[in-house]
């Protein structure tokens, strides 16, 4: 058996290090968090009644068929459309998905998160969501200014533009 | 080729005479809707008089929801139909009540689409014609 000595500390010192490198070198920094801004305006009109129209390139296509095929019991809410208004936003929302091939390298990396045979409702239950918040800790969002994980503008102060990125942040103080 | 090309022609001269005739029509009774002839609607469908005193009560009733939660139609909206409210997800309301806010209830398709909804969510079943009626009949009484 091994005993504790400083050659087999600094082997496992280097493997930890090493380790997480990888991990965060496995996404790198969050790079242009930018989404196109919703600019289909049924997509725009229907999706922003109840909460920010979130950017189609936060999750993948079939999640998105999925939430537009069940929009009667949407978060527990029934958001019912007209079928054909509703079939017009689920096609907007396809066409500009995560997983579409010409998307950005954020999209990607979303999609890329997301396992084959999953249909997340959620981009806070996404890998990605929680790779880029994995600092975040949970007193601050229990705050009643953030409330919910899906209240993107809390702190995210462009985010109904379609804009993440790292300047823009304000968390609230309380 | 010629004959056919013309009697296309003039079946398209038909078609847009026949559109042009129906437009204004159709926008005169979208720009006609506002929250008295609404309740009109309601009034006629549900064969009985709006009551402000019975929509008042239906706004501020609280049911127990199956999902284990106490809700009403001030979940959202607030005790006050004059201030804004809030939703789920944390995005304003502008206020329920025609004298605060001049675009309720002038969009019949958006009522329909928001009873039909929050009815749903509060009731879980349909709200009838007279209910409907005595909310906007509470809302207009509302100054």
């Amino acid at each position: 058996m091994m005993g504790i000595n400083k050659r087999n500390l600094s082997i496992l010192l280097a493997t930890i290090l090493g380790s997480s490198f990888l991990l965060t070198a496995s996404w790198g920094s969050s790079g242009d968090a930018v989404f196109a801004a919703v600019t289909h305006g049924p997509t725009k009109e229907e999706c922003s009644a109840c909460h920010m129209a979130y950017p189609a390139g936060l999750l993948p296509a079939r999640s998105w068929k999925k939430m537009m095929g069940e929009l009667d019991r949407h978060f527990g809410e029934d958001a019912s459309l007209a079928p054909e208004v509703a079939s017009d936003i689920a096609k907007y929302l396809t066409e500009n998905a995560a997983d579409i091939p010409r998307g950005t390298q954020m999209m990607s990396r979303i999609a890329s998160g997301i396992p084959g045979n999953s249909d997340p409702q959620r981009f806070t239950e996404t890998r990605y969501f929680g790779y880029l918040h994995d600092e975040v800790p949970a007193y601050v969002w229990k705050r009643k200014g953030i409330a919910s994980k899906a209240n993107c503008t809390a702190c995210h102060t462009k985010a109904d533009q379609g804009s993440f990125i790292e300047r823009e942040i304000k968390i609230p103080k309380q | 080729m010629k004959r056919i090309l013309n009697k296309m022609f003039s079946n398209l001269t038909v078609g847009a005479i026949t559109v042009a005739a129906l437009l204004p029509v159709v926008t005169l009774n979208a720009e006609a809707a506002n929250p008295q002839n609404m309740l009109a609607m309601y009034q006629d469908q549900s064969g009985t008089q709006g009551s402000a005193t019975r929509g008042e009560k239906f706004f501020f009733a609280k049911r127990a929801h199956s999902n284990g939660e106490t809700v009403s139609c001030t979940t959202c909206h607030t005790e006050n139909p004059k201030a804004t409210g809030k939703t789920r997800a944390n995005k304003l309301i502008e206020p329920i009540a025609p004298v605060a806010n001049k675009e309720r209830f002038t969009d019949p398709a958006k009522v329909e689409k928001w009873f039909k909804r929050n009815c749903k969510d509060v009731l879980e079943r349909a709200c009838s014609e007279q209910e409907k009626a005595d909310f906007i009949a509470y809302m207009l009484s509302v100054k």
